[in-house]
């Protein structure tokens, strides 16, 4: 802004902002120290009316925001409502006649939004007292006041990237955080079947959800371990799967000598045009029991009985990591194929004048280029393997179901377990603290894996 | 800018004007995609019944077996009058989301069979209109393949069908039909004082049930499936199969002449022999709590369940009635599948207190039981499945 502010310390750094604003206060006039409570105050005083009549004009509906729509859920929050909806017999309709009770989801939705809207006003404030004490120190000074069109101008040209980034921030914030928060929050509560409003109320019950996942509720938390183990042996293998027969794919197509490459390529990538749901759902029409392909071995006299291919747990499960390879490998074939023609071709060549076998040459000159520059790939299709709707739940099901598993299957894995409790369990509660743990190992997997690879590590090396 | 203004002006007063005149009543109806157009029949002749009125009434597909879940997701939003199947009473009634039924109670309860007012009953409370009584399921089967003596016993039916090298189909990877082995060996699902799901699948009886289970998928004319599988292959590859009345068309163009249907044949259950019980499902219309307009949303699902109106789903939809008059039509008496519905009613136990948490882990079950897996015995299996249906 100015020479006035920030405030800076002795040494020329910028102070905190509670120090600063509790400066301000100390060295403002009466029309500043006014301006705390009068948003604006000392602006208008000082003839900066628009601006300071902005400022008091935000103060007024924020007052009445809070008042007349905020307060009702925020003063609930510690319960999240404790009279649920009301029934009274009318004898003139002959009804029991329902009233609208408290409303625990609208209570926790409203109350995180107006929580923001609160900590975005108390920064607004904090604008506006800095803006009161800057227009103090420009009269001491005997500097002109800006005219607010000046200030409005500055937002087009100095500022631009605030005005700029208003509209996207104020979308983010309301889409993708506030949501977000409120799904966290809700791992905290009770909220299920027998807790649903409007009819019924839901209550914090604090890490209830989380010990019963993790030890307190043998059931549940027996589920919980071993689809957890499923979900990263899935993730491994189907990662790993895909991007080695991928990258094999992609040399054998890349080889000197193979004759129509081009037409290779787009056979392969094909599969990638048909949707896949669509190629997965009739991949689990084919593998049925009763399916072509059991009766087409049946009646070759290959098989005797059917194979159980989805509906034997190992079966299922290798099934599902052979399908993904599938559906899988045209992607890394077409990534691994611009890598691979990028290797320069004379590395290979001076490594044949020395003798290496060709296996040789693959493990010491094409994968660590490979791994160099496709890890942040691998990590992310690592991550979404972890998350891999599709492949399991349009395939199996998650089936097949097994008795010592809570209302899960065999090849479920934590997101296709999390949408069964949600969608048809209505537990959402516990849905949402496994999102929780999901999102930390997802998290937590990236972060470490990126920072260990030479991706992140020797990025200055990339030729 | 004048004229503008006059212009809203003018729009504000005849807005204003409209709604005082006369207040449309809005009301939003869920039916299954099958029922569609006989419900915009019904609701035509709803308005033409009560011309005093103004009815917007709109529709939505959701079928009866997914209106408890849609309903629950958000309330607010539901239909204000919706069918549903009666396993789901308890739970929507928990959520308080059914309208008590007591205007023109005595006249729905007199009307209806027991059985289904039973099935919209609550500690004494009727919270839904019952509109049909067929929600259940018997046995299908071929007159050429299966004498009249050996539909009897499932061991009878199994012999002519490995005889005639033909299969006998039943889901029994699903908690609906695997039910009848242990309810007919007199296990009981029921609702504990918390409104918690009680099983006692696992007792001694349950464990005799679950053998015969096991006895009957690994025999090699135990056939498993879902309905396109026992539709396609009746005729051809399939002699007996277990289903409802939904199937009856398809089944009786397949087999013409030789279609036949009777109630579910009995199990040898350790030493006797014992009836299969089954599930007696109804369903049902309710009125949505959050309805702005109670009493005509009542008036709506009364109409839409009326004895004429059940006949038209009868003629229509071959759809079994639960009014009392309709069940004595003519037409209704001569429907074979309905007719062995009603044989079986005897044994079939309501499906009210069977809550959400039941088909999974019975489904689980029937899963281990068709993949011939016998690495846990029977009783740990049981254990297992009750472990997970009561938790």
């Amino acid at each position: 802004m100015s020479k006035f502010l920030p405030i800076v310390d002795e040494k020329g750094f910028k102070i905190n902002a509670f120090k600063e604003t509790a400066l301000i206060f100390k060295r403002g006039d009466g029309a500043t120290k006014l301006s705390f409570l009068l948003m604006g105050f000392g602006c208008i005083k000082r003839k900066q009316y628009i601006k300071g009549l902005l400022y008091l004009f935000m103060q007024i509906i924020f007052i009445a925001y809070m008042v007349g729509f905020a307060w009702q859920y925020l003063s609930n929050i510690g319960t999240l409502g404790t009279e649920s909806m009301k029934r009274e017999w009318s004898e003139a309709r002959q009804i029991y006649v329902r009233t609208p009770g408290d409303n625990s989801m609208l209570i926790l939705l409203f109350s995180v939004m107006s929580i923001l809207l609160i900590i975005a006003f108390v920064l607004i404030w904090r604008a506006s007292v800095r803006s009161c004490y800057l227009a103090q120190c420009y009269e001491k000074n005997g500097i002109k006041q800006p005219a607010f069109k000046q200030e409005i101008k500055a937002l087009l040209d100095k500022r631009f990237h605030m005005t700029m980034l208003a509209i996207p921030g104020l979308m983010v914030m309301a889409f993708t955080v506030l949501p977000i928060i409120f799904m966290i929050l809700i791992a905290f509560t009770n909220f299920d079947a027998n807790h649903q409003p409007p009819g019924k109320l839901f209550t914090w019950v604090g890490l209830k959800n989380f010990t019963d996942v993790f030890w307190k509720d043998p059931l549940i938390s027996s589920t919980f371990g071993k689809i957890l183990v499923w979900t990263l042996v899935w993730a491994v293998f189907a990662t790993i799967t895909n991007y080695f027969f991928g990258m094999i794919l992609a040399i054998m197509i890349n080889k000197k000598g193979v004759r129509l490459k081009k037409m290779w390529r787009t056979i392969f990538v094909v599969t990638i045009a048909v949707p896949q749901f669509v190629s997965l759902m009739l991949m689990s029409q084919i593998l049925h029991d009763l399916g072509p392909l059991n009766l087409m071995l049946q009646k070759w006299g290959f098989i005797d009985r059917t194979i159980p291919f989805l509906t034997d747990a190992t079966y299922a499960r290798i099934t599902v990591i052979l399908v993904n390879i599938w559906v899988g490998i045209p992607y890394t074939m077409l990534i691994t194929s611009g890598i691979l023609m990028n290797i320069p071709a004379d590395l290979y060549e001076s490594a044949s004048i020395d003798g290496a076998t060709p296996a040789r040459m693959f493990f010491s000159i094409t994968l660590p280029d490979m791994l160099f520059v496709t890890t942040p790939y691998l990590i992310t299709t690592f991550v979404g393997n972890i998350n891999n709707f599709n492949v399991i739940y349009l395939l199996t099901k998650g089936g097949p179901l097994v008795t010592d598993y809570y209302q899960a299957g065999k090849t479920d894995l934590l997101v296709t377990w999390l949408y069964k409790l949600t969608v048809d369990k209505q537990n959402y509660s516990l849905a949402s603290t496994i999102g929780i743990f999901v999102f930390i190992v997802c998290a937590s997997l990236s972060l470490i894996v990126y920072n260990m690879s030479g991706s992140a590590k020797r990025e200055e090396e990339f030729q | 800018m004048k004229k503008l203004l006059s212009l809203m002006l003018v729009l504000g007063l005849m807005l204003s004007a409209g709604s005082a005149l006369a207040e449309t009543i809005a009301l939003k109806v869920w039916g299954s995609q099958e029922d569609q157009v006989m419900l915009q029949e019904m609701v035509e002749s709803f308005k033409a019944a009560n011309p005093d009125k103004e009815y917007d009434i709109s529709f939505g597909v959701v079928s009866e077996a997914d209106a408890k879940t849609k309903y629950l997701e958000d309330p607010e939003a539901a239909a204000d009058v919706f069918a549903f199947a009666n396993d789901h009473l308890y739970e929507l009634v928990n959520a308080d989301a059914l309208y008590e039924v007591t205007i023109n109670k005595e006249e729905i309860v007199n009307a209806n069979v027991a059985s289904s007012i039973e099935a919209a009953t609550k500690d004494d409370i009727l919270y839904a209109y019952p509109i049909t009584a067929d929600n259940g399921y018997f046995l299908y089967y071929d007159k050429s393949v299966i004498s009249e003596e050996q539909v009897k016993s499932l061991d009878g039916i199994l012999e002519a069908c490995n005889n005639a090298g033909k299969k006998m189909f039943m889901d029994v990877s699903n908690g609906w039909y695997i039910a009848s082995f242990f309810l007919g060996a007199g296990c009981e699902l029921g609702l504990s004082e918390d409104g918690k799901q009680t099983c006692n699948f696992n007792n001694e009886d349950g464990v005799k049930a679950g053998e015969a289970i096991k006895a009957f998928t690994a025999d090699p004319a135990f056939l498993t499936g879902d309905d396109a599988i026992l539709t396609g292959g009746f005729g051809d590859t399939i002699a007996a199969g277990v289903s409802g009345t939904w199937n009856a068309a398809a089944i009786k163009e397949k087999l013409g002449d030789n279609y036949a249907a009777a109630k579910l044949p009995t199990f040898t259950f350790g030493e006797e022999q014992k009836q299969m019980s089954s599930f007696g499902g109804f369903k049902l219309m309710g009125v949505n709590t959050m309805t702005m307009f109670p009493e005509e949303a009542m008036a709506l699902a009364q109409w839409l369940t009326n004895e004429e109106n059940q006949l038209k789903r009868f003629q229509m939809r071959s759809i079994g009635p639960s009014n009392k008059v309709v069940a004595q039509n003519e037409d209704v008496l001569a429907d074979k599948a309905l007719a062995a519905l009603a044989a079986q009613a005897e044994f079939a136990v309501s499906q009210k207190e069977v809550l959400g948490n039941y088909w999974q882990p019975a489904e689980a079950f029937g899963t281990t039981m068709e993949a011939k897996d016998y690495s846990k015995d029977i009783q740990t299996l049981l254990d297992e499945m009750v472990a997970a249906i009561t938790n």
